[in-house]
C-alpha cells in the first residue's frame, strides 16, 4: 500500500468560477430579457420578475394575494383549465413573492414553449382575479395561517421582524386575523394593475435556450406596453421598537425558538463581502462555532444556524435556532459569548482556511445548472448588481485575514444593538 | 437519457458512474440497505441516530466534516424505513478526499461515548422539533401504528418513542455497525465530472481493502392482510381537524405499484388534482389534501392527509373524499387527465436529471430495487398504466376494508 489511511489525499486548490454575464436583449417595447446558456437537457426557466413585493402594498397580505390569485383565472381561461393545460403540457409554475419582489417562474419543455408563453401571458397580464376564487382563497389562506402561528419558529421570526424594522414597516408588519377580511377584488385589481405592468418587469431565462424565443416573447409580451407610476408610500422609514428582548411563552411548548439579530448593511455595500465570511464563520456552515458549540459539544439543538440577508432598503443578520426551554438561557449566554470573541480573539489560521475552501466550493454549487445560475443572476440583478459581486466575493473570500474579521464582527455586530426573542 | 457505467468490487460493493463534463463538481453517494425496518422493536430510531454518529470521526480520521470542508465539498445523509443513504458534493479536483473519507468510515467508525452521548440529545431535540413541537407533527406516527400490526413500517425513521433513542448504548451501536454496514451491503454511485475509468480505479484503492461482513439475510414478519376498517379519534389542541387514511398496497416491485403512483397523481398531482379541484376549489371542505404512495420496498400504502374548514363535518368530509376516489372508476373524461400525469411525469424526470445529486441518488436507489436502468425505464412502467388497471386497483385496495382512518380532531370549541 503507497498511502497511508490517516492522510489526506492531495488537495488541490478549488477550480476558478467561469462566470458569463447573461446576455441582454430588450423586447420591442424596452421590456429587459436576460438569456444565460446552460445545460443539456432540452428545458429552460423562465422567470417573470416584478417590484411587486410586500414594500409596495399599503395593507398586508396584498402583495401575497395578488401573486397568488394569478394562476386563478383569466380572460380566457378559468382556474381550472389554467392548472389543467399547465399540467397537461408538463410546465411548473412557481408564484414566488418576498419582502421587495413578486414573480412567476415557469419550468418548462422547450416543445411547449410557445404553448406555456401563451398562457403565461394570460396568467400574468389578463387576470380576472374572480372573486369566488379569491373568497376561498382568503379562506384557506386563513386555516394556514392558523396553523403556521402555531409553529414557534414562525412565530419567532415574525417578532423578530417586527421588532428590527418596526409595526408600521412593510419590512416588520405583522399580519393579523383582520387583515382577511380586508383583502378585496377591487384591491388586487388596483395592486396588478400598479405593479405587474411592462415598465416594472424583467425576464431571466436559463436552460438550452431555443433559438425563436425573443421572437415569440416579442410576440406575447413586446407589442404593447403598460406602464404604472407609483408614488411609494412616504410611510417607509425602518424604526425598530424600544424593546430589544421579547420573551413569550407558549403553553404546551416543549422547544423555544430563539432569534437574535438585527438590520445590517445588504449587499450593494463593499463590507458585505467579508460579512458573509464573518457570518459564515459564526453559524454560516455545519462547522460553523454556533454547530460546534450549541449542537456538536453540547447537544440542546438539532441546528443551529446564522445569515446575513440583503432587503431593498435594508439587510438583517439573524441567528436561529430552537433548543429545550431549560435549555435557553445557557444557548442565549453562548451566542452572545461566540460573538464576543470573534471581536476580541483573532480566528486561528487553520480555521479560516476551512471557511474560505468550504465557501469557494460553495460558489461552484450556487452557478452549477441552469436553476442555480438564474437564481445566483436573480440575486444580484435585484440590487442593481452584475456578476461582478460574485467576482468580488471570491476575492474577498481568497484574501480576507483574522485582522479584518475583527473589524467586522466590532463594527457590524455591537451586542447592545440585538434584538432577542425567544418564544414558546 | 441517463447512461452509466457499472462494476463490482471482489467485497461485493457496487458501483455506478455517470459521467457529465458539464460541472465542475463531482456528486457521490454511498447507500447502506439499512433503515429503520431492521431495527428491534424495542429499539426504534437507532438506524437514524447510528447516521449521526457517522459524522463524528472513523478509525483512522478523527473528524469527518473538516477535511471535506477544506476540498470545498459538502454533504448530508437520510435515512428511512429502507435506506440510509450519504451524499456529497465535491470539486472534481479534489474527489480523491471523498473516497478517503466515505471508505474509512465503511471501514470502522470511531465508537465514542462521548459523540454517542451528544447525538442522543441533538437526535432527541430533532424528535421535538419536527414531530412533537409541530401542530400534526405526531399524525404520522399515529397513523402508521394504525395501520400496521407486526410490520416494521408500524414506526417512523425517527423511531416511536424518543426514549427508546436515549437508551441506546455504545454495544448496540458496534453490533448495528457490524451488521449492516459492509461493502456488499452498499451501493456508492458518483455522477459529474469524473470518467468512469477513474471513479473504478479509486474506488479499488479505497473500498477494495475492506472486507465483506457477515451480513445476514433480512427476515422480517410479513403484516397480514387487513379484513376490517379501522378507525381512530384523536382529540388535540390544533386550530382545526385533519382527516389522515392509509390504504395497504404492494411492495415496490408489485406490478401495480405504478398504478398507484398515476392513482395518486390524478388525485392530487399539482393544483389540477381531483381532490383539490373538488373538495378545496369546489365543494369548500378542506384548505388543503393530499394523497400519495409512500413508495416502500416492502408492501406500503397510499397515504391520503386533509385539513378541514371550520365548521366543517369530518364524517360529511370523508364521504366526499370516497365519492372523489370511486369517481376513478368511471371513464367519462379520465383518459386526458391520464396523459396529463403522464407528462407530467416524463417532465419531472427531465427536470430532477438536470441536477447531478439527484441523479446519483436515484441511481443507486434504482440500483437497490434491482437495476440501475431502471431511471431510464420506469417512466414506461408508468406510461404503460390503463384505465382497467386503475379501477382494478382501486377496487381491491382503495377500500373501507384495508383502510385506517385517523380523525385528528381539534378540541378548540370554536371549530
Amino acid at each position: 500500500m503507497n498511502y497511508k489511511k490517516n492522510i489526506q489525499p492531495n488537495i488541490f486548490p478549488i477550480n476558478k468560477l467561469s462566470l458569463t454575464e447573461p446576455v441582454l436583449t430588450n423586447l420591442n417595447n424596452g421590456v429587459p430579457v436576460y438569456q444565460i446558456e446552460s445545460g443539456s437537457e432540452d428545458i429552460v426557466r423562465l422567470e417573470f420578475a416584478f417590484r411587486a413585493g410586500q414594500i409596495k402594498e399599503n395593507i398586508p397580505l396584498l402583495a401575497s394575494t395578488t401573486n397568488s390569485m394569478l394562476t386563478e383565472g383569466s380572460a380566457n381561461y378559468t382556474s381550472e383549465e389554467l392548472n389543467h393545460i399547465l399540467d397537461f403540457y408538463g410546465a411548473f409554475v412557481n408564484p414566488y413573492y418576498d419582502k421587495d419582489h413578486a414573480s412567476v417562474v415557469f419550468f418548462i419543455l422547450n416543445k411547449h414553449l410557445e404553448k406555456i408563453l401563451e398562457l403565461s401571458r394570460e396568467i400574468l397580464f389578463a387576470p380576472i382575479f374572480p372573486e369566488n376564487e379569491l373568497n376561498a382563497l382568503m379562506k384557506n389562506r386563513f386555516q394556514w395561517y392558523m396553523v403556521n402561528r402555531e409553529k414557534v419558529n414562525n412565530r419567532a421570526n415574525d417578532l423578530f421582524f417586527e421588532s428590527a424594522f418596526g409595526k408600521n414597516h412593510p419590512y416588520g408588519r405583522q399580519v393579523t386575523e383582520d387583515d382577511f377580511k380586508n383583502i378585496t377584488q377591487n384591491s388586487i385589481i388596483d395592486f396588478h394593475k400598479n405593479y405587474y405592468s411592462h415598465n416594472n418587469m424583467a425576464v431571466i431565462i436559463s436552460g438550452k435556450i431555443p433559438g425563436i424565443t425573443i421572437s415569440l416573447l416579442n410576440r406575447f409580451f413586446g407589442e404593447t406596453f403598460t406602464e404604472s407610476r407609483v408614488e411609494d408610500h412616504p410611510d417607509n422609514t425602518i424604526t425598530d421598537q424600544d424593546n430589544q428582548k421579547l420573551h413569550i411563552k407558549k403553553k404546551g411548548s416543549i422547544q423555544t425558538a430563539i432569534r437574535i439579530g438585527s438590520t445590517t448593511i445588504n449587499k450593494r455595500n463593499p463590507d458585505y463581502t467579508g460579512l458573509k465570511v464573518l457570518d459564515s464563520l459564526l453559524g454560516g456552515y455545519f462547522g460553523s462555532r454556533l454547530m460546534k458549540n450549541i449542537r456538536e459539544e453540547k447537544g440542546y439543538t438539532y441546528g443551529i444556524n446564522s445569515c446575513i440577508s440583503s432587503l431593498d432598503l435594508s439587510g438583517y443578520k439573524l441567528i436561529s435556532t430552537e433548543v429545550s426551554r431549560k435549555n435557553v438561557r445557557h444557548t442565549i449566554e453562548e451566542i452572545y459569548r461566540e460573538i464576543s470573541n470573534l471581536q476580541k480573539i483573532p480566528v486561528e489560521k487553520g480555521e479560516l482556511t476551512v471557511v474560505k475552501n468550504y465557501m469557494l466550493g460553495e460558489m461552484l454549487r450556487m452557478f452549477d445548472g441552469p436553476f442555480a445560475l438564474a437564481d445566483s443572476f436573480k440575486a444580484v440583478w435585484e440590487y442593481g448588481l452584475d456578476n461582478n459581486y460574485y467576482r468580488r466575493l471570491a476575492e474577498k473570500i481568497r484574501t480576507i485575514d483574522q485582522d479584518e474579521i475583527i473589524l467586522l464582527a466590532k463594527k457590524y455586530y455591537n451586542i447592545d444593538e440585538l434584538h432577542e426573542i425567544t418564544y414558546g | 437519457m441517463v447512461k452509466f457505467e457499472r462494476c463490482s468490487l471482489n467485497n461485493g460493493l457496487r458501483i455506478i458512474v455517470h459521467e457529465d463534463r458539464s460541472t465542475p463538481l463531482v456528486a457521490m453517494n454511498i447507500l447502506y440497505n439499512v433503515g429503520s425496518r431492521d431495527e428491534d422493536p424495542e429499539m426504534t430510531g437507532l438506524a437514524h441516530l447510528f447516521e449521526h454518529l457517522m459524522f463524528g470521526g472513523s478509525k483512522n480520521i478523527p473528524d469527518f466534516d473538516t477535511p471535506l470542508l477544506m476540498v470545498g465539498g459538502e454533504n448530508n445523509a437520510f435515512t428511512n424505513n429502507d435506506i440510509t443513504n450519504y451524499y456529497l458534493t465535491i470539486p472534481s479536483v479534489n474527489i480523491e478526499t471523498g473516497f478517503w473519507l466515505e471508505s474509512d468510515r465503511m471501514f470502522e467508525l470511531d465508537f465514542s461515548q462521548k459523540n454517542l452521548d451528544i447525538q442522543r440529545k441533538v437526535v432527541s431535540e430533532e424528535f421535538n422539533q419536527r414531530y412533537l413541537n409541530q401542530p400534526y407533527g405526531d399524525a404520522m406516527l399515529i397513523l402508521r401504528a394504525l395501520a400496521y400490526n407486526v410490520h416494521p413500517y408500524r414506526w417512523p425513521a425517527i423511531g416511536r418513542d424518543v426514549n427508546h433513542i436515549l437508551k441506546v448504548n455504545l454495544r448496540n451501536i458496534k453490533d448495528f455497525f457490524f451488521s449492516h454496514y459492509s461493502p456488499d451491503n452498499a451501493i456508492l454511485s458518483l455522477t459529474g465530472n469524473i470518467s468512469a475509468d477513474k471513479a473504478f480505479r479509486l474506488s479499488e484503492k479505497w473500498f477494495g481493502p475492506i472486507e465483506k461482513r457477515n451480513v445476514k439475510k433480512r427476515i422480517l414478519p410479513a403484516e397480514p392482510k387487513q379484513m376490517h376498517e379501522r378507525k381512530l379519534i384523536v382529540e388535540k389542541d390544533v386550530p382545526s381537524s385533519a382527516l389522515y387514511k392509509a390504504w395497504h398496497i404492494g411492495p415496490r416491485e408489485s406490478p401495480d405499484f405504478h398504478t398507484f403512483d398515476l392513482i395518486t397523481d390524478l388525485l392530487a398531482g399539482g393544483d389540477s388534482g381531483r381532490l383539490y379541484n373538488t373538495l378545496v376549489r369546489e365543494k369548500k371542505l378542506f384548505s388543503e389534501i393530499n394523497a400519495y404512495i409512500t413508495s416502500d420496498i416492502d408492501p406500503g400504502l397510499v397515504i391520503l392527509s386533509g385539513k378541514l374548514m371550520n365548521n366543517v363535518n369530518i364524517k360529511e368530509a370523508e364521504k366526499e373524499v370516497d365519492n372523489v376516489i370511486t369517481g376513478l372508476l368511471e371513464k367519462q373524461g379520465i383518459l386526458k387527465e391520464m396523459e396529463k400525469v403522464k407528462n407530467k411525469y416524463e417532465a419531472s424526470a427531465v427536470f430532477s436529471n438536470t441536477n447531478i445529486l439527484n441523479k446519483a441518488m436515484t441511481l443507486a436507489y434504482c440500483e437497490l430495487l434491482g437495476d440501475a436502468e431502471l431511471i431510464n425505464r420506469e417512466i414506461e412502467s408508468y406510461k404503460a398504466v390503463t384505465h382497467e388497471m386503475v379501477v382494478d386497483s382501486v377496487s381491491n385496495s382503495l377500500i373501507h376494508s384495508n383502510c385506517s382512518t385517523l380523525y385528528y380532531n381539534s378540541k378548540r370549541k370554536d371549530v
